[in-house]
């Protein structure tokens, strides 16, 4: 009963070992199968289906060369050939994708570069347009520069009608006499007076930065401090003439100097005339720090 | 049919089946596509990466495996060497072009990078 049973056992299972010996396949189609389903998730499937198909026919030959006689050598033949097919096929998608990548970048690059050139070019032309607006600024300030020149020069040779001007070390000197300026013994203002101080004036608006003294002088007949209060006052009315023709009052000093440094004989009339006189020293420009110095 | 027409048929025929029965040739379209595809390997410089390099020697290897079958007359195993060796040389050609694609692809993204980082 024990041996019978052992004999149907022996009978199911050798077949079965059998087989599944006959069954197992060669390491040349097991590599072909991996192969195949590697390539068949690559992106041949999107690229190049045709060399996938063509791997496919390779696989199927080799399976079919397999059921057909598990033991034919052929067998590893036609999986290698499968296999070989497989990477091919996935090897010549992958290149495509490469491609494309490579193809995507570039384009990229192109455009990036491109905004990249056209960034830059307006950056240029910004600094163009600066350029240029610094230089339209200087040229006003140029024109606005020689405007005064051209002011000044006008009123200097208006006042060089009308009154001496010399050119000294301590700077532009105006002199007025003193009958033209004002009447015997007095202070104020003759009305022929305006003429020549606003001359003075204009030339002192244009040049709002250069400092000027106001002298005042008479000449040695009578009382010595009489004469210097009077010098005193006759610089002080033409300095606030000057102020209120558009002079700036810290621009302006008034100094009284009496009988002192006479320019002329004060024995004679015609002395004594010259000597009584104002002299407008307007001061030498100062060193400018401006880009434009006249 | 006339008789001498039918006589010379079946001089062909017999003709056909002792060639058959010696060794039916390897087409010689198989050999020189073959050699065709390793020459094709080599000037596109399938040589140029490990990988492509391997599998070109593998293709010169089988043709040579091929041509020993050839002279042997096992013409049916010489058939199948040679298209292992045609096979293995395009793929020795598909794996070089790869790696040369992959190339330029990175140098393509790394400029890319830097016109962007810029």
């Amino acid at each position: 009963m024990f041996m019978k049973s052992l004999r149907i056992l022996a009978a199911l299972t050798f077949p079965a070992l059998a087989g599944c010996a006959a069954a197992l396949p060669p390491q040349e189609l097991l590599n072909a199968r991996e192969a195949f389903s590697r390539a068949s998730s690559s992106p041949a499937a999107r690229y190049n289906p045709a060399d996938l198909a063509a791997a496919r026919q390779a696989l199927d030959r080799a399976e079919l060369a397999f059921a057909d006689d598990p033991g034919d050598s052929k067998t590893r033949d036609l999986a290698y050939l499968a296999e070989v097919k497989s990477l091919t096929a996935e090897a010549r998608g992958r290149n495509v994708e490469n491609e494309q990548a490579h193809d995507t970048a570039e384009a990229q690059y192109k455009a990036m570069a491109g905004s990249k050139l056209d960034a830059k070019n307006a950056a240029l032309a910004n600094d163009a347009a600066r350029i240029q607006a610094t230089g339209m600024a200087l040229i006003a300030e140029q024109h606005r520069r020689s405007d005064v020149e051209k002011r000044l020069h006008d009123a200097m040779s208006r006042l060089t009608a009308l009154a001496m001007v010399k050119e000294e070390p301590r700077g532009t000197v105006i002199t007025i006499l003193g009958n033209v300026l004002f009447a015997s013994d007095k202070s104020e203002l003759l009305a022929g007076a305006a003429e020549r101080l606003n001359a003075v004036a204009d030339a002192l608006v244009a040049e709002p930065e250069r400092s000027v003294t106001i002298f005042g002088f008479t000449d040695s007949k009578g009382d010595f401090s009489y004469n210097q209060s009077l010098s005193e006052r006759r610089a002080e009315a033409v300095r606030a003439y000057l102020i209120s023709r558009g002079a700036k009052a810290d621009q302006l000093k008034a100094i009284g100097k009496g009988p002192a440094e006479p320019v002329a004989d004060n024995q004679t009339a015609e002395g004594r005339a010259n000597n009584r006189r104002v002299e407008i020293v307007i001061a030498p420009a100062k060193e400018s720090s401006d880009f434009y110095s006249p | 049919m006339s008789p001498s027409t039918s006589g010379f048929s079946a001089l062909i025929v017999g003709f056909a089946l002792t060639c058959g029965c010696a060794a039916a040739p390897v087409p010689q379209a198989k050999v020189v596509s073959s050699a065709a595809a390793i020459r094709t390997a080599q000037e596109l410089r399938a040589d140029e990466t490990p990988t492509s390099q391997l599998r070109l020697q593998y293709a010169k290897d089988e043709y040579a495996q091929a041509q020993r079958l050839i002279a042997d007359g096992d013409s049916e195993k010489a058939e199948l060497w040679l298209a292992r060796a045609e096979a293995d040389a395009e793929l020795a050609v598909a794996l070089a072009k790869q790696a040369r694609s992959e190339r330029a692809a990175a140098a393509a993204q790394a400029e890319l990078r830097n016109v962007n980082a810029k």
